[in-house]
């Protein structure tokens, strides 16, 4: 692409002059931005227009099939239909429960992840690489098979509650609550949290570490002053993209979580199709958005920092 | 433990190490003196930053025991030794400014503020690199990071430095200021320092004494001028400059068939137009220009002889005459009297 350009740029015909936007460039890369215009920019404006009283046009179908519509009453919109969601009890325990269930599982999966990338990054060997290699495991089970395999452990017939009978002991029912969920995200979330932060992890060179080691510091110190700190983006990409798929998590939760509070992947799910409310189950979506664009900044100011830290910006 | 009657700056005695089934470093014995400054100088593979690593403690030994000021360091950790090391790549930690890099260890001491901030001062004004106190690694140049990395060991006020081939990632004229700069600062601290390089030239130019090491052993350690002038073997003898070797003795100014090895330093041939006393006929083959002196190949009816000349230099099939002012001879690898 770069000798395409400058060819171009000698006949002086396809790009502007000193150095600015090349539109071969532009062109190149118009047909990616269209796609995603079209399917994703599009509907989410549609659905933003919708959740805000607009019912004519695209959303005409929509608010004479749903429930509890709520049309605009001033040129921007209304807000009724976010009125509904906020003041609902049901959808502040949902939203309760999401955000711990996200806060939980996020941090399990950063202290798992960043234990055994640690243990394979200071000790290395053969337990390491093991260890590593059953850790990457859940990247290739369905999630929908992870779900049962959890329910049939931990459910109220299930191994657990088998066994421990056998000794006497009652073992409590997991399914069906919060702590089922969280198994399951930690167990599905780990994989791609492990191999990011143990790539970021083995990308630190050996002299960097035995030079803290070299002025006294201990194993904690190196961690904690070395490897944490320049590891940071990796495990801040772990963080960010670990948070928003728990936050938006459905199959985990419907399989193994229970019925009320939800997290909000199945409430909006409900809402939508079971209520047949879909103004307020957008609502909610843009909700879960709008917490998942705080955590989207979090990630890109991470990307900028470390890009300028490294001379690339 | 405390050594004995030891006095010493660093001594290390009959150290082993075995890495992949192989032996690295065999029964090496060492003594450096406090305050003296040494080279470990040998080939790659030969063993020499295997050593350094030992006695900074990143390495285990398999045998052998290390003494630091009299004191057996042998069972510590790296973060437990009274020795500081300059690494090839500096190793400076890039999220940390030159001030805190060099801070950090006074910081894991548990000093004060106030000291440690006194101390990273006086530090990096003895490399001349106040100015850059607030800058990171990334924004200076290599050889301003060498002296970060340097202030970092010796604001550590370490029993011992050691410096691994501190000058390799440095372009020729930095590495002859930064090396000149390493010495002085030596002399000015007396610090007990150890340096592993390949470059001979460096070795023999910053060292009180050098360790010529060879396949896990040390051939000989011995000051510049002894290395260079009196090889105690004949691997020291072709490793350190320039040599002439022949298989055979010199008879009368000739090699003859022998039982010895005979060595010849090109700068210890005479080169002459006219015959002189001692002196046999060649023919110049050869003159390769070498800078300030030439390089001059003339064979003769007993072997074919290499002579550094500086003036007079003759034409490729000049007739000529070589003289020998002095050899080494070798038998079974070792220097004869």
């Amino acid at each position: 692409m770069i000798s395409l350009r400058r060819k171009k740029n000698k006949e002086g015909s396809l790009t502007s002059q000193g150095g600015g936007p090349s539109l071969l460039g532009l062109g190149l890369s118009l047909p990616p931005l269209l796609i995603v215009l079209v399917f994703v920019g599009l509907p989410i404006l549609i659905g933003l227009t919708f959740s805000l009283g607009f019912t004519t046009g695209p959303n005409r179908v929509i608010a004479i099939i749903g429930q509890q519509i709520h049309k605009k009453n001033h040129w921007w919109g209304t807000l009724s239909a976010y009125n509904d969601v906020i003041h609902d009890s049901r959808f502040l325990g949902d939203l309760g429960l999401t955000i711990f269930v996200t806060v939980l599982s996020t941090t399990l999966v950063l202290l798992l992840a960043l234990s055994i990338a640690l243990y394979q990054r200071l000790i290395g060997g053969r337990k390491a690489a093991v260890l590593v290699t059953l850790s990457i495991v859940p990247l290739f089970v369905p999630v929908v098979i992870s779900a049962w395999a959890i329910h049939t452990f931990y459910g109220g017939d299930g191994f657990m509650k088998t066994f421990f009978t056998h000794f006497g002991v009652d073992f409590p029912t997991l399914t069906s609550t919060p702590s089922a969920i969280v198994i399951g995200t930690v167990w599905t979330s780990l994989p791609f949290a492990i191999l990011m932060i143990s790539s970021g992890l083995q990308a630190i060179p050996d002299a960097l570490i035995e030079s803290a080691k070299d002025c006294g510091a201990s194993v904690f110190r190196v961690i904690a002053n070395i490897l944490v700190p320049l590891a940071k983006t990796p495990i801040i990409i772990a963080a960010s993209f670990t948070s928003i798929g728990i936050l938006g998590s459905f199959t985990i939760p419907l399989f193994l979580g229970p019925n009320q509070p939800t997290m909000l992947g199945v409430e909006i799910s409900n809402f939508f199709g079971a209520y047949n409310r879909p103004q307020q189950s957008l609502v909610m979506a843009f909700i879960v958005f709008a917490i998942a664009s705080g955590i989207a900044v979090l990630y890109v100011r991470s990307n900028i920092k470390s890009a300028r830290e490294s001379g690339r910006l | 433990m405390t050594q004995e009657g030891n006095d010493m700056g660093l001594e290390l005695k009959g150290l082993k190490k075995i890495l992949g089934g192989r032996v690295i470093i065999d029964d090496l014995h060492l003594s450096v003196a406090p305050g003296e400054m040494i080279s470990l100088l040998g080939p790659s593979g030969c063993g020499k930053t295997t050593t350094l690593r030992m006695i900074a403690g990143f390495l285990a030994v398999d045998a052998g025991q290390i003494f630091v000021a009299g004191e057996d360091v042998t069972a510590l950790g790296p973060d437990k030794r009274p020795s500081a090391m300059v690494f090839q790549n500096y190793a400076l930690w890039p999220h940390m400014s030159v001030s805190k890099n060099v801070a950090y260890p006074l910081k894991i001491k548990g000093l004060s503020k106030p000291e440690i901030a006194e101390k990273v001062d006086a530090a990096l004004a003895l490399v001349n690199l106040l100015h850059h106190k607030d800058s990171r690694p990334g924004q200076i140049s290599g050889g301003e990071q060498q002296r970060v990395a340097l202030a970092r060991a010796l604001v550590q006020e370490p029993n011992i430095l050691l410096l691994d081939e501190p000058l390799s990632n440095l372009d020729a004229k930095l590495r002859e200021k930064v090396r000149e700069d390493i010495r002085q600062l030596q002399r000015r601290l007396g610090i007990t320092t150890v340096i592993v390089t390949h470059d001979q030239e460096e070795a023999l130019s910053i060292s009180d004494r050098v360790a010529v090491m060879n396949n896990g052993r040390i051939e000989q350690f011995s000051t510049p001028h002894e290395l260079y002038n009196a090889p105690a073997t004949e691997y020291v003898a072709t490793f350190i400059g320039s040599l002439n070797r022949f298989e055979g003795d010199l008879v009368s100014g000739l090699i003859q068939p022998g039982a010895h090895v005979t060595g010849i330093r090109p700068e210890d041939l005479t080169l002459s137009m006219q015959a002189f006393e001692g002196s046999h006929p060649g023919v110049v083959e050869l003159i390769i220009p070498r800078g300030h002196f030439y390089e001059v190949v003339v064979k003769r009816s007993d072997a074919t002889f290499r002579i550094f000349a500086s003036e007079n230099i003759p034409a490729v099939g000049a007739n000529v005459h070589v003289g020998i002012k002095k050899s080494l001879r070798y038998l079974n690898g070792k220097l004869v009297a």
